[in-house]
């Protein structure tokens, strides 16, 4: 949810570019972005309604919040707040109590597994103070009676980029490889408040798991670029900087003085563990499958495979035909 | 006789069990041929340039992808995009066109008679207009599920056009579709990568191959004037025509500055000469070889009759040039202009009754080019042209009159252009020779226009209306249901230069939640359509059998009226003091905090009560230091001393709050004094 038309807007000096850093190395705004609900649609309304999934019949796939009961939801909120707050088009407000209302539906119904709310706004904490569903993380970049400071202004654009919090953030992501294993509890605890100037809080009260053993690919995750190779998945340590680029790169937008909502979608829950309990069975159709997979001309097997049947058949059938015509009867008889 | 009836139903069943074999390997091998055949679909890519008088140039990729009919093909593409396919099967789409624009199409430099400026300069923001197949009575619902739809797909919120408030029903100044034609506009929307995304994941190739490579959001979104739009067609099969199926065209017009530091050269002297460019100069890109499912890909690069009457009248000056003329050497060196690549083919425009100077297409074929060997099509200027392009017989223009929150007027100015003087004799109807005109304007409801104050002036004086309106059909805006439509045919004599209309308002209340955040900015009056269908936006050109293939020049060859919008106008309305609700709410809540608490004050409380409480509290006084102070008060007073009981407790407490208080008094003197 983009409540301002930034990329595009005719103030910007750079047009279709959205920048986190001065040195304007990466353009957030990218190629393919989609925004679902942007301009006058970004209403609290419409965010809660794409919570609780309560839309109009004719509302379209991409705009609901198509999760389930095995899903991780990201929600991501910055802008400007206060005190049980957030302040949406500058108009409205979000109000604490709603949200939680929201997420007690949303758990009700059966709408999430597991839930991180990340906000980064001015006293950020008070705006999930009420919340009481389980299976749900809450971190803010500031508590009650502190403010949440930029990080650092474009001269050349003319505003401030990105917020301390989003700024650190994306300074820990960065450090990880791909085969790094970090949990939400060394991302929690990697702020330091002299930097940021303000002290982040976080709950896991509502929260069962322990913060170290959940990792941070739990909640974030995108692919930016896939890159086909054709050897097999190595486990040496090295580098590949252009694959852990932005993980963050849809839920990221960055401006201290616009509003931003976005409610990102989900990660499936991958249980691997599964396949250490399968049958022989399973474990030989599975690796028949994958055999299958790796054959390139598919429909030439299949033609070559029917030509082949008939011989066969004729060669299976005919001594059967002679058991029946000649043989039983001879016995019957 | 069992074993023989035995044996042969055991060969029966042998045959009938080869047989089917044979049958399902049959069909096998035909379902396969088909489909390696695609199912008839077709997919051509386009790209058309443009250079233009004020040193800009036009980039107008057109993508056009055809499908057969479901009923004989089923419902599996491979080159159709299956969201389109499903759009037009669900809502009984006929024709729909649906455009994002932004920036605004300047008819005096970039021409508005030539059927690429007629066809492609829209209005700002979105339209949306779109035919159905279904009864009228249920032509609104479908329309309210189709904008839902759209802007699920387009990411864009077009599903504001589903109030009634924001659309309309034209019926003269379209094509008669019987009341199923719906349009609609909205023109405050942004457009920005978000909607270009899905629009190029309709094509086949997406943006990784073929000219759609060439799309660098940067340089797009930096032009002067960004226009993507879709066109989708749709015939039943029970027609006989030759394209019956759906016909989706997309196109993409962008209007650049090629700018001086990318070509790298320096024009301190010669800053007359138009700036020379190139495809990779104004994209960053070049073109990678074709996508490898189109039928054809081709690159054109049109210099307009403006243009080349220009170069020939320079030709005709510079007489020693004569050998290197235009028309018989033209394509690489020239005196004029330089194109860097040979081109394979040259088209010119016949018959155009409109000037003495007919345009020059140049086509370029990118089948040949690869990924190797890209494709960069440049044109360098070598001696400074002028010229201009044609424009529409009339300049239309919209303007607000009059001020204040009250009331308004509209007026539409129809100005005199160059090429109005040699108009055409071709219109005269009824031995009266007339320029025929059609006005189709929608208004928002809190715009209540009068339609009874419509006044017109032509050359600057007023007419009645019958002299010059031929059909008008006005629908009177509702409050809060639909908007104000009026469509207008105006005859206006041949020789008259200029024509003007105004129309009054008054401004209207809306409700408090009606207001958008930004109610200040002001509310917008969608552009209106004027069109002159008595003049035809077409290009001819000799037969060739090359023309029907291509999406572009058999697009110019149709026949369509000349077409152009009007600016959108930003109206101040009155906007209420939005704190109100919170100051009313915070009255309300003090008035009947304040009325309840006394009442229940009053109700509840006993007046003696405290006084009773006092006195027992009195009563029970002990401690050493109350009695000094009630015997010092006693003493004071003169009045008989009251005997206390003591009790320890209560003078233990005394005690300690006596303490208590000293305490407190020494730490905040300590405090003052140390940290004040």
């Amino acid at each position: 949810m983009l409540a301002d038309d930034m990329a595009c807007n005719a103030r910007n000096k750079y047009p279709a570019q959205v920048f986190n850093n001065e040195n304007h190395k990466l353009n957030l705004y990218g190629d393919n972005v989609e925004v679902d609900y942007h301009g006058y649609e970004v209403t609290v309304e419409n965010f809660l309604r794409v919570l609780t999934g309560r839309h109009e019949a004719a509302v379209p796939r991409s705009k609901r919040l198509l999760s389930d009961e095995g899903s991780h939801i990201l929600l991501y909120m910055t802008g400007h707040g206060g005190d049980e707050f957030l302040k949406f088009q500058d108009s409205e407000e979000l109000q604490s109590h709603d949200l939680a209302d929201a997420v007690k539906q949303m758990k009700e119904k059966h709408r999430f597994k597991e839930l991180l709310i990340m906000v980064d706004t001015c006293q950020a904490a008070t705006l999930f103070s009420q919340l009481h569903s389980p299976g749900v993380l809450a971190i803010g970049s500031s508590m009650k009676g502190e403010n949440s400071y930029s990080h650092h202004l474009d001269s050349d654009v003319g505003v401030s980029v990105v917020d301390r919090f989003t700024f650190y953030t994306l300074a820990f992501f960065e450090k990880l490889n791909m085969y790094d294993n970090a949990s939400l509890s060394s991302l929690f605890t990697s702020y330091n408040p002299t930097l940021l100037m303000s002290t982040t809080y976080y709950r896991t009260d509502l929260y069962q798991r322990k913060l170290e053993e959940v990792s941070v690919t739990n909640f974030f995750g995108s692919v930016m670029e896939t890159i086909h190779t054709d050897s097999a998945y190595r486990t040496t340590h090295s580098r590949k900087t252009s694959e852990t680029k932005m993980p963050l790169q849809e839920s990221v937008k960055h401006d201290e003085r616009r509003q931003l909502i976005n409610s990102n979608v989900q990660d499936q829950t991958s249980d691997t563990k599964i396949e250490d309990k399968q049958c022989p069975f399973t474990r030989r159709w599975n690796a028949f499958q994958d055999k299958l997979e790796k054959i390139e001309r598919i429909d030439s097997l299949v033609n070559y495979g029917f030509i082949i049947m008939f011989p066969l058949l004729l060669i299976i059938m005919f001594p059967l035909l002679l058991i029946s015509t000649w043989l039983l009867p001879t016995f019957v008889s | 006789m069992a074993i023989l009836l035995s044996r042969r139903s055991n060969l029966l069943a042998v045959v009938v069990l080869l047989l089917c074999q044979l049958f399902l390997y049959a069909t096998v091998s035909s379902s396969g041929s088909v489909l390696k055949q695609g199912g008839g679909e077709e997919f051509s890519e386009e790209l058309l340039l443009k250079p233009f008088p004020d040193r800009k140039v036009l980039a107008h990729f057109h993508f056009q992808s055809r499908a057969p009919h479901s009923s004989s093909h089923g419902r599996h593409h491979h080159l159709f995009p299956k969201a389109i396919a499903q759009l037009v099967k669900k809502f009984r789409v006929k024709e729909m066109e649906l455009s994002f624009t932004q920036g605004r199409w300047r008819y005096e430099q970039w021409g508005g008679f030539d059927p690429l400026s007629s066809n492609n300069a829209k209005p700002p923001g979105v339209e949306l207009w779109a035919v159905f197949d279904v009864p009228q009575s249920l032509v609104d619902v479908y329309w309210r599920n189709l904008t839902h739809t759209l802007s699920g797909l387009f990411c864009a919120s077009i599903n504001f056009l589903e109030s009634s408030t924001t659309y309309s029903a034209p019926e003269l100044t379209f094509k008669p579709s019987f009341g199923n034609l719906r349009y609609g506009t909205l023109p405050r929307e942004a457009v920005c990568t978000e909607n270009l995304t899905p629009w190029l994941k309709l094509l086949p190739c997406r943006d990784k191959a073929g000219l759609s490579a060439l799309m660098d959001r940067p340089s797009i979104y930096r032009g002067f004037y960004h226009s993507q739009r879709l066109r989708l067609t749709s015939s039943e099969s029970g027609s006989d025509e030759v394209d019956s199926g759906i016909g989706l065209d997309q196109t993409l017009t962008v209007v650049l500055q090629p700018s001086s530091w990318r070509t790298g050269k320096t024009y301190s002297v010669e800053t007359n000469i138009q700036p020379s460019w190139s495809i990779s100069s104004i994209f960053g890109r070049n073109i990678p070889g074709k996508c490898v499912i189109a039928k054809s890909s081709n690159v054109y690069l049109q210099l307009d009759n403006g243009l080349v009457g220009e170069l020939k009248n320079l030709e005709r000056e510079n007489a020693k040039y004569v050998a290197n003329t235009f028309e018989s050497e033209g394509f690489q060196s020239n005196h004029a202009f330089k194109i860097s690549v040979t081109p394979d083919k040259v088209f010119e425009e016949v018959d155009n009754l409109h000037g003495k100077s007919t345009s020059v297409i140049y086509g370029f074929s990118v089948e040949k080019y690869s990924d190797s060997q890209p494709f960069d099509l440049g044109l360098t200027w070598k001696i400074p042209v002028v010229w201009s392009c044609q424009q529409a017989p009339l300049h239309a223009s919209r303007f607000l009159m009059g001020s204040g929150n009250e009331r308004g007027a509209i007026a539409i100015s129809l100005e005199p252009t160059e090429s109005s003087e040699g108009l055409p004799t071709s219109h005269i109807i009824d031995g009266r020779c007339e320029l025929r005109v059609d006005i189709f304007q929608v208004v928002p409801w809190y715009i209540k226009v009068y339609f009874h104050t419509l006044q017109v002036f032509v050359d600057k004086q007023p007419r009645a209306m019958a002299d010059v309106v031929d059909k008008i059909r006005v629908s009177p805006s509702k409050d809060k249901v639909s908007p104000g439509v009026m469509e207008m045919i105006l005859k206006l004599p041949c020789g008259s230069k200029s024509a003007a209309f105004s129309l009054e308002f008054d401004k209207g209340f809306l409700h408090i939640d009606e207001y958008p955040p930004d109610a200040n900015q002001g509310f917008d009056i969608p552009s209106a359509l004027i069109s002159f269908p008595s003049f035809n936006a077409r290009m001819n050109f000799s037969e060739d059998e090359f023309l029907n293939n291509s999406p572009i020049l058999s697009k110019f060859q149709e026949t369509s009226p000349v077409l152009s919008y009007t600016e959108v106008l930003l109206i101040p309305l009155t906007t209420p003091d939005f704190s109100m609700p919170y100051n009313v709410i915070t009255i309300t809540c003090t008035v009947f905090a304040l009325y309840f608490g006394s009442l229940l004050n009053v109700l509840r409380r006993r007046v003696d009560e405290e006084e009773r409480i006092l006195r027992s509290r009195a009563g029970h006084k002990a401690g050493w230091i109350s009695q000094l102070l009630s015997r010092l008060s006693a003493k004071l007073r003169g009045r008989p001393q009251e005997q206390p009981t003591s009790s320890l407790p209560h003078s233990f407490i005394s005690f300690r709050l006596v303490l208590k208080i000293l305490l407190v008094a020494s730490i905040a003197v300590t405090w003052q004094y140390y940290f004040g």
